[in-house]
């Protein structure tokens, strides 16, 4: 007997529209509810073949402060999964593994630059303070950064600074903020400082997180908006590619960014084939990876584009699910091929 | 894809993609900051549009091009420590420069130093650059420099040197000197910056553009610049001579509200056809005025106030005044504390 698990939350957008993507391609799956996974897996005793996929366990706290211990704790319960895959037959979406080695963004662009894909340049050596960050840059030339906290999505911390060499001027785009109860929070509201007295107490906050550096690159434009782009690459096949537009640095949808159909862009028609080779190229970095969503840039004027991160449960795309669902029905497609090649097997 | 054929159509594509998202967005910029007008603008956008289509699948026609953005790329400035004169060099290099009408100059490491290097460059072979009939210094970003941060230039041998310009953009007001204003050709002049000081605008209060249709000053905030008040404004628009002028924009300020009745009571509303007082902290007091006053003035077709603090009400009253008015852009003011604080738009 073969069996698809979702190991997800229930009334999510993820599991209603993956849901919804299966009982149109004829098959069901069990939704396994994070807050339950202690009691235990379902039909752990069964001699079931399992497929399973693992989406993202909801955190609600805005403390900047909990992102460490909550990816802890997530990571703790990916290895115990993959330990759990090992005793018995259990296919994966995405491994355990790969949601893991994704988490880490140090490592991931790491292991991208090693491969030699195109990425957003990360300053080297890791900056607990502001002081020795401004050193940092300006010994590599850099006038602007963006600061991003290793573990956490969503813009959660994401900063750019911009200095002038000198240093008498500088400024600060972030959503995070010091509140005086819950210590460094994100507001989910992007912030323009140029108060060195303001912007010096908070980056020290920010970079108490455990956060890479990166090269801040001006990103293409369209109109009076910069973009970047949000691929989601499944089996190979790049099943969504979205430009996200922002009036400020940080483009991230859930800041409210406008999404963009990619055709509006006037890109040259090769560009979708050179990004989907660059992500098929990146996924091959990471075993056991089959979904991910991956965002790039393309630098402004020349169009250069750079992997900025990955996301191992990236799918989640709302101008498909409400349009075609396309690639929860992807899913869906790849879930009812494993069930009909384990049956199969079995007979 | 390395050292192939792929790589080869991707760059091939690269570049005339590059092409025409630019000749699209400068169509689009230019419009959507009006600096062209009706059918004007319309034609370039259509041309931007179509340029897109076509671009990727025609072979490029180098005769087509007729304005072409140049800037100091990242690696350039930051890596190959290239200077602003760079820029130069690279217009004087490019085969597409002699056919082209208007010349964009964008980031040249704006934050570190002038653009005067290139505004020198210009003035120096203005007769290699005699063709040049639209120029715009400073076209960049938050993306690639704080508006505040740009060191921009002294224009005062400019006006001599390229008569035959009709339009002239200027973006960052840092440093920025306009010098005696004399030229017979220009139509537009444009300034967009956080703050304008207050030397820049006695310069253009004494300027002899009688050709000059179009002003569009973004006035800003003290901090970034603004050293004036309502009274200069208001000095500005009784001394200013623009016989010609049809647009006038004052624009992207936090006084907006008081500078309404003074641009109404200016003696330009009897021959402009398009009001802009968008970008700025317009609220329901100004809007009152402009209800009230506007439709004395029967040249004027067209209103722009988009990016406001409008009530709806007021909004829909305005949309009512006989002519075209644009509201779109309603902000909300931000309220801490118990104080309410209103911004423009550009205040970087």
């Amino acid at each position: 007997m073969s069996a698809v698990v979702l190991l997800g939350s229930a009334d999510t957008r993820r599991s209603v529209y993956l849901q919804r993507a299966a009982a149109e391609t004829g098959i069901s799956f069990t939704l396994m509810d994070w807050r339950k996974l202690p009691e235990g897996w379902p039909g752990r005793e069964a001699q079931h073949q399992l497929f399973v996929k693992i989406d993202p366990p909801l955190w609600d706290s805005c403390r900047l402060g909990e992102l460490g211990e909550l990816t802890a704790d997530y990571r703790r319960a990916l290895a115990e999964l993959e330990y759990f895959a090992g005793q018995r037959q259990t296919d994966f979406l995405n491994t355990p593994a790969a949601i893991a080695a994704l988490l880490d963004k140090r490592t991931c662009k790491h292991m991208l630059k090693t491969a030699g894909l195109p990425v957003t340049e990360m300053l080297d050596g890791e900056f607990k303070e502001a002081g020795a960050l401004l050193e940092g840059m300006k010994t590599r030339g850099w006038h602007q950064v963006f600061i991003k906290p290793v573990y956490g999505s969503g813009a959660a911390g994401v900063s750019a600074l911009r200095i002038r060499q000198g240093g008498d001027r500088m400024a600060l785009y972030t959503c995070a903020a010091m509140d005086a109860t819950q210590g460094i929070v994100n507001t989910k509201r992007l912030r323009h400082l140029e108060d060195p007295g303001e912007i010096l107490p908070l980056l020290e906050e920010i970079l108490r997180l455990d956060c890479i550096v990166e090269r801040w690159y001006a990103k293409a434009a369209y109109r009076d908006c910069c973009y970047d782009l949000r691929a989601v690459l499944q089996d190979g096949h790049m099943d969504y590619l979205l430009a996200r537009l922002s009036k400020g640095p940080i483009t991230n949808l859930q800041l409210n960014n406008r999404p963009l159909d990619i055709a509006r862009l006037g890109l040259a028609d090769t560009m979708p084939k050179v990004l989907e080779d660059i992500c098929n190229r990146a996924m091959a970095c990471f075993p056991g990876l089959r979904s991910a969503g991956i965002d790039l840039l393309l630098e402004r004027d020349s169009l250069r584009p750079r992997i900025i991160e990955m996301n191992g449960q990236g799918d989640l795309i709302y101008q498909d699910i409400f349009h075609e669902n396309r690639i929860y029905r992807h899913q869906a497609q790849m879930m009812k091929r494993w069930m009909q090649a384990e049956d199969g097997a079995v007979t | 894809m390395q050292g192939s054929e792929s790589e080869h159509e991707a760059l091939r594509g690269r570049r005339y993609g590059k092409r025409a998202a630019e000749l699209e967005q400068t169509a689009a910029r230019w419009t959507d900051r009006g600096v062209m007008q009706g059918s004007e603008s319309e034609h370039e956008a259509l041309r931007g549009r179509r340029y897109g289509k076509r671009a990727a699948e025609l072979e490029w026609r180098e005769n087509m091009v007729e304005s072409k953005k140049y800037c100091l790329e990242y690696e350039e400035y930051e890596e190959k420590g290239l200077e602003p004169d760079y820029v130069i060099e690279k217009i004087l290099a490019d085969p597409d420069f002699p056919g082209l009408k208007e010349l964009i100059i964008g980031d040249w490491g704006a934050w570190e130093g002038s653009c005067q290097p290139i505004i020198d460059g210009i003035v120096e072979r203005a007769d290699t650059f005699s063709h040049i009939e639209k120029l715009f210094i400073g076209d960049m970003d938050y993306e690639e420099c704080e508006v505040s941060w740009i060191n921009q230039g002294d224009y005062s041998k400019l006006w001599a040197a390229l008569p035959g310009l009709r339009e002239l953009t200027i973006k960052g007001s840092q440093d920025l000197e306009l010098g005696e204003i004399s030229h017979d050709r220009l139509e537009s002049l444009t300034i967009i910056c956080g703050g304008l000081g207050s030397d820049v605008i006695a310069s253009i209060q004494k300027a002899k553009l009688p050709a000059l249709k179009k002003l569009l000053l973004y006035i800003g905030i003290e901090d970034y610049g603004f050293d004036g008040n309502a009274d200069t404004i208001q000095k500005l628009l009784e001394e200013a001579a623009f016989p010609s002028l049809t647009y006038l924009g004052i624009v992207d300020s936090e006084m907006q509200d008081e500078i309404v009745p003074i641009v109404l009571d200016s003696k330009f509303m009897n021959q402009i056809e398009t009001l802009d007082l968008s970008l700025g902290t317009l609220t329901d007091q100004g809007g009152t005025i402009l209800l009230e006053r506007l439709p004395s003035f029967s040249g004027v077709k067209k209103l722009d106030v988009h990016y406001h603090y409008l009530s709806d009400e007021m909004m829909k009253k305005l949309q009512e005044l006989p002519m075209e008015v644009d509201v779109s852009e309603q902000e909300k003011a931000y309220e801490y504390k118990g104080e309410t604080y209103y911004s423009a738009m550009l205040t970087e």
